[in-house]
């Protein structure tokens, strides 16, 4: 039940951001899951809806919540010339800071900036990408599980990515 | 290919889930342009720390509860 309840909490508390409303989440779906009893065809298929039970659930939960603190995502994906090349200031797009000593662990104020990134996510956004770069779902069991296309799962995951990358570099990129 | 296309297949070319044509010109693309080297190994990087940020742990104090809380219902269905 262990390895089942860090999964399902890791997943609620990467969407809700809240520890007490993660919580809840893990109790109603195991005990939604004492309800059902065993009925389920295998270890995937209890896996696979607890993930989407618990996406569904959190994502509720989510609904009309702390929308203020989320980012334009706009202003933070990058921007191009009329010609496709990238524009903007040339040491700002030169900035590596990845393999910098204190990036190569997650240092204690890129962890600050990543949270507070994650929090800045629209929740289905953060949805997709909880599931991919955490849980390590493919791109096709997301979809599945979010109930949308392939498309518009890889479409907000590389952008969440590209949200996150650029929040990083506004504040760690130009020390390198 | 210009940057713009260079970035939109960023995460395919992580994935492994460019065809071989499309690699080759990506590749050739980096090579000429510093900028998208340094944002395909700032994203690289991003998705990494991204996923150890977002790795937590469920409190053990939690997990005690569940436990009570599931044992209590199971103790009340019977």
């Amino acid at each position: 039940m262990s390895r089942h309840s860090g999964r399902v909490y890791r997943l609620a508390y990467g969407i809700t951001r809240n520890q007490a409303d993660a919580e809840e989440i893990v109790q109603d779906v195991f005990l939604t899951l004492v309800r059902k009893g065993a009925g389920f065809e295998g270890h995937a298929a209890l896996t696979s809806w607890m993930y989407r039970v618990t996406t569904n659930v959190a994502l509720n939960k989510r609904r009309g919540k702390r929308r203020e603190l989320e980012v334009s995502l706009e202003e933070h994906l990058p921007t191009y010339l009329e010609d496709g090349h990238r524009a903007g200031d040339r040491s700002y797009l030169l900035a590596d800071w990845s393999s910098t000593p204190e990036q190569t662990h997650l240092s204690a104020e890129a962890r600050k900036i990543l949270e507070n990134a994650i929090d800045g996510l629209p929740d289905h956004y953060r949805a997709v990408l909880i599931l991919r770069d955490v849980e390590e779902l493919s791109n096709e069991e997301v979809a599945a599980i979010v109930d949308d296309s392939l498309g518009s799962v890889k479409s907000r995951l590389h952008r969440a990515r590209m949200v996150l990358r650029e929040q990083l570099t506004r504040r760690l990129g130009t020390r390198s | 290919m210009t940057c713009k296309d260079a970035i939109a297949i960023l995460a395919d070319y992580l994935e492994s889930a460019l065809s071989p044509e499309l690699i080759e010109k990506l590749e050739e693309h980096l090579r000429d342009c510093a900028p998208c080297r340094a944002y395909l190994a700032t994203y690289r990087k991003t998705k990494s720390l991204a996923a150890d940020a977002a790795r937590v742990e469920m409190p053990e104090e939690m997990k005690t509860r569940l436990r009570e809380f599931l044992l209590a219902q199971l103790r009340e269905r019977r």
